[in-house]
């Protein structure tokens, strides 16, 4: 990907758009074919760069513990590559939740952007998957979850070992909507310090910050900013895209994709998508404070209201109990706990 | 056994976090003299270790350990990418070989379940550490009823996970999930697996949801109990957290602390796989002192 700016052109920021895979989250991952398509084309229409699609939490994620997708992987990556002509198709896979096998699928499905994530130490696990997507020829990509539990100088550490296991594009996402602007600016500045390829921020809005996380990220030497139409995401949701997108036009960044275009998409998004656009209510608010994965709002509110605790209080006892995405199992247990110490 | 028995001789391939660990168990074991633990470079972590323990070492993998061979039994703990020319190797020699590596080679050998015939295996797969703490207890819950679909969810310490098992995501999840259908006969299975990075570290956790259909509550939270209760014979740490029947779903979850040896308490998913190796290598020797 070009990045670099010649004297006299603005300089480019890539949109990556993750509507149909990170807004699972808000409806229990439950998009059917017919509002695949709709978003998807009207995405490509306003030549978002990257269209990502998939379960909440990516490739072979669909389960008991995570919540069951209403289609299949298969599915909605065919939907969604018929519908784009311009965009390119992006895939998420964390390993341990998705496979090789996965990948292999996926890119026989068309996707050309492959997102391999790692919760924010755990660069480690990636080694072997981003080779499989270097191999089977898709652009690689790597991405830290959960990022705001590790200080900057691990987080360009572990970005370092990303790039060096073959990720063209490397960067932190803020799963928690914990940031404030200085932290991103910090953060991305010793990441972008420490590799050679762009890298990336992708933000949630549980403080009212992801639009200027965003633009923190970018002044401080982020290329590739993740954004959702209407903020399409659990709870407080994620960057909002046609915000992003005008704001980075009065700033005066460059993202190729027309506002007009851009409204429409989210026109479509909020029509189609979703059952009420994304909120910072209370409990949202208190899951960015106590830095608890923002997928975890649907799950924590369920379980609040079966065992009869406070939501708030499930949340901070998550957040002291450091949990990362996956472990959805720990939400009883800690509700539990709650109550017996009640 | 007797102190004039011929205790078995032993090698422990790979010297990660398993590896080691396995060694200073080996080390306290009775039946068993630990003869060489082997690794890839002269300058590991893992082999300094070794060595600081008293045990005799070698790097340069599987050649290293055939020049110094042959043993009773051999364990791999290396990486599954190499288990194969491993086997290869030391088919040969007469030697037992215990995979600790997340291969589908060997006969799977689950303690509790069916480890009174692994005597007469001379390649013997132990799954993965989830598979360890899983396969006990679903087995026990599928003998009251017949499963449709198992899920499994284990979360390890990142700081109990080598660079091995960093690799081996994708076998981990094959070999655990083509070994609990076996185990239950449950034709869907899926696996997954979560690194915590949290301070101070967390055990080993592993949660087992099984659908089915024809669930009656009361003999399934006792099958539980006393599959739990076998374990902990070799495995102390082993705890049954939460047991749930309800609307044709058991929900069980088991937490596994490491005791007694070197490794941190949090590491239970090391303690759990070589305390299996250690048992069935221990049982092994006897059957060859008779």
């Amino acid at each position: 990907m070009d990045i670099s700016t010649s004297s006299g052109q603005r300089p480019r920021v890539l949109i990556h758009d993750p509507t149909l895979r990170d807004g699972h989250h808000a409806v229990g991952h439950q998009l059917d074919t017919d509002q695949l398509r709709a978003y998807a084309e009207a995405a490509d229409a306003a030549r978002i760069p990257v269209v990502e699609v998939g379960h909440g939490n990516g490739l072979g994620a669909s389960s008991l513990q995570i919540g069951q997708a209403k289609l299949p992987d298969a599915s909605m990556l065919k939907t969604v590559r018929e519908a784009l002509t311009h965009s390119r198709m992006g895939v998420f896979m964390a390993p341990g939740w998705g496979t090789a096998d996965d990948l292999r699928a996926a890119v026989a499905h068309g996707a050309d952007v492959v997102r391999i994530a790692a919760h924010c130490t755990e660069a480690g696990v990636t080694e072997r998957h981003l080779g499989v997507a270097r191999d089977l020829g898709a652009e690689a990509q790597g991405v830290l979850l959960m990022s705001h539990m590790a200080v900057p100088g691990q987080l360009a550490e572990q970005c370092a070992a990303l790039a060096q296991f073959g990720a063209q594009a490397v960067g932190i996402m803020d799963s928690a909507g914990h940031y404030l602007p200085t932290d991103v600016a910090e953060r991305v500045h010793a990441i972008a310090s420490a590799v050679d390829v762009p890298v990336i921020f992708h933000g949630h809005n549980n403080l009212s910050l992801a639009v200027a996380n965003s633009l923190a990220a970018i002044e401080a030497g982020a290329s590739i900013i993740d954004a959702t139409a209407r903020g399409f995401g659990a709870g407080a949701g994620n960057t909002q895209l046609e915000v992003l997108v005008a704001v980075l036009q009065r700033r005066g960044f460059d993202t190729g994709i027309g506002l007009r275009e851009v409204l429409h998409a989210a026109d479509v998004a909020e029509a189609r998508l979703m059952k009420a656009q994304p909120v910072i209510d209370s409990v949202s608010l208190v899951s960015g404070l106590a830095g608890v994965f923002s997928g975890f709002r649907q799950p924590v509110l369920a379980t609040a209201l079966c065992e009869g605790v406070d939501p708030l209080d499930l949340f901070l006892a998550l957040g002291e109990r450091q949990v990362v995405a996956g472990q959805e199992d720990l939400i009883a247990d800690v509700a539990r706990q709650l109550k017996d110490a009640s | 056994m007797a102190a004039d028995e011929r205790r078995s001789s032993v090698a422990v391939l790979g010297a990660g976090l398993i590896g080691i660990d396995l060694a200073d168990k080996i080390r306290r074991s009775k039946s068993l003299e630990l003869c060489l633990v082997v690794g890839r470079d002269r300058q590991s972590v893992g082999l300094a270790r070794a060595a600081d323990m008293g045990c005799a070492t070698a790097s340069g993998g599987i050649t290293a350990l055939l020049a110094s061979g042959p043993f009773d039994v051999v364990f791999d703990a290396s990486n599954a990418d190499c288990h194969a020319d491993h086997w290869a190797a030391l088919r040969k020699t007469g030697t037992t070989l215990i995979d600790l590596t997340p291969t589908q080679l060997g006969t799977v050998v689950v303690p509790t379940v069916n480890g009174n015939q692994a005597a007469a295996y001379r390649h013997i797969n132990l799954v993965s550490c989830g598979g360890q703490a899983a396969i006990p207890v679903l087995h026990a819950v599928a003998q009251h009823c017949t499963p449709t679909y198992i899920e499994v969810v284990s979360t390890g310490a990142s700081a109990s996970a080598g660079r091995a098992t960093r690799l081996n995501l994708d076998q981990y999840i094959a070999t655990t999930q083509a070994a609990i259908r076996s185990f239950t006969g449950a034709p869907e299975v899926k696996v997954m697996v979560n690194l915590s990075p949290a301070r101070p570290a967390p055990p080993f956790r592993v949660v087992m949801t099984v659908l089915a259909h024809d669930l009656c509550r009361g003999p399934v939270s006792a099958a539980v109990a006393s599959a739990a209760e076998e374990v902990r014979a070799f495995a102390p740490g082993f705890a049954v957290n939460c047991v749930e029947v309800k609307d044709g779903r058991v929900s069980v979850a088991v937490e596994v602390t490491a005791t007694g040896g070197r490794i941190p308490r949090y590491a239970g998913n090391l303690d759990i796989i070589n305390g299996a190796a250690l048992l069935l290598a221990e049982q092994h020797a006897v059957a060859l002192s008779r």
